[in-house]
């Protein structure tokens, strides 16, 4: 129930955004300045600068995620090489 | 062909017919040019995303969810762990 509610979120968010980042960025600098729609969209400069924060954002998390999937990797990797040598010694 | 070079090639004339109207190489009318091209490559990368976001969620709506065969691989992972590490394999 819940995962079906989900899809349905993600499936409707996806198509809103689609077709207000379209309007907004191919259909506004065709409709005059003074018109009501304009009211609904903020200054077109912000259609640029949301989805490369975005991206930035995007890479920056997956970024981090790697170092810290590499870092723990690494650790296990020397306590494990530490191991054998403390059975090594003894 | 190998459907890398397919893709890679495939971008390539795409990338290079945008530079050509990025650089005003094709005339086109000065309200185009102006706001219309410098924004393309934007609007594919969102669409690109909406397109996947839309596709998984429609996955997840539609998904066919077996019980029996949930329980069935839950056991057979546990039999595959336990015969893995009489073997010595450091599982989990």
């Amino acid at each position: 129930m819940l995962a079906q509610l989900a899809g349905l979120f993600m499936l409707l968010l996806a198509t809103a955004v689609f077709v207000y980042y379209t309007i907004w960025t191919l259909f506004m600098p065709f409709v005059e300045e003074d018109h009501a729609l304009h009211s609904l969209f903020p200054p077109r400069v912000w259609a640029i600068r949301i989805p490369v924060i975005l991206i930035l954002i995007g890479i920056g998390v997956v970024g981090s995620f790697l170092s810290m999937v590499m870092i723990k990797s690494g650790n296990k990797k020397r306590a494990k090489l530490a191991e054998k040598q403390g059975k090594k010694v003894n | 062909m190998t459907r890398a070079t397919q893709t890679v090639s495939l971008l390539l004339l795409l990338s290079s017919l945008y530079l050509a109207a990025y650089l005003q190489l094709i005339p086109f009318p000065a309200k185009i040019q102006d706001d219309i091209i410098p924004v393309l490559p934007f609007w594919l990368l969102v669409s690109f995303g909406a397109y996947l976001l839309a596709n998984l969620g429609w996955g997840v709506l539609t998904f066919r969810d077996t019980e029996d065969a949930y329980k069935e691989l839950l056991t057979e992972i546990d039999e595959a762990k336990r015969d893995l590490r009489a073997r010595g394999v450091d599982v989990d």
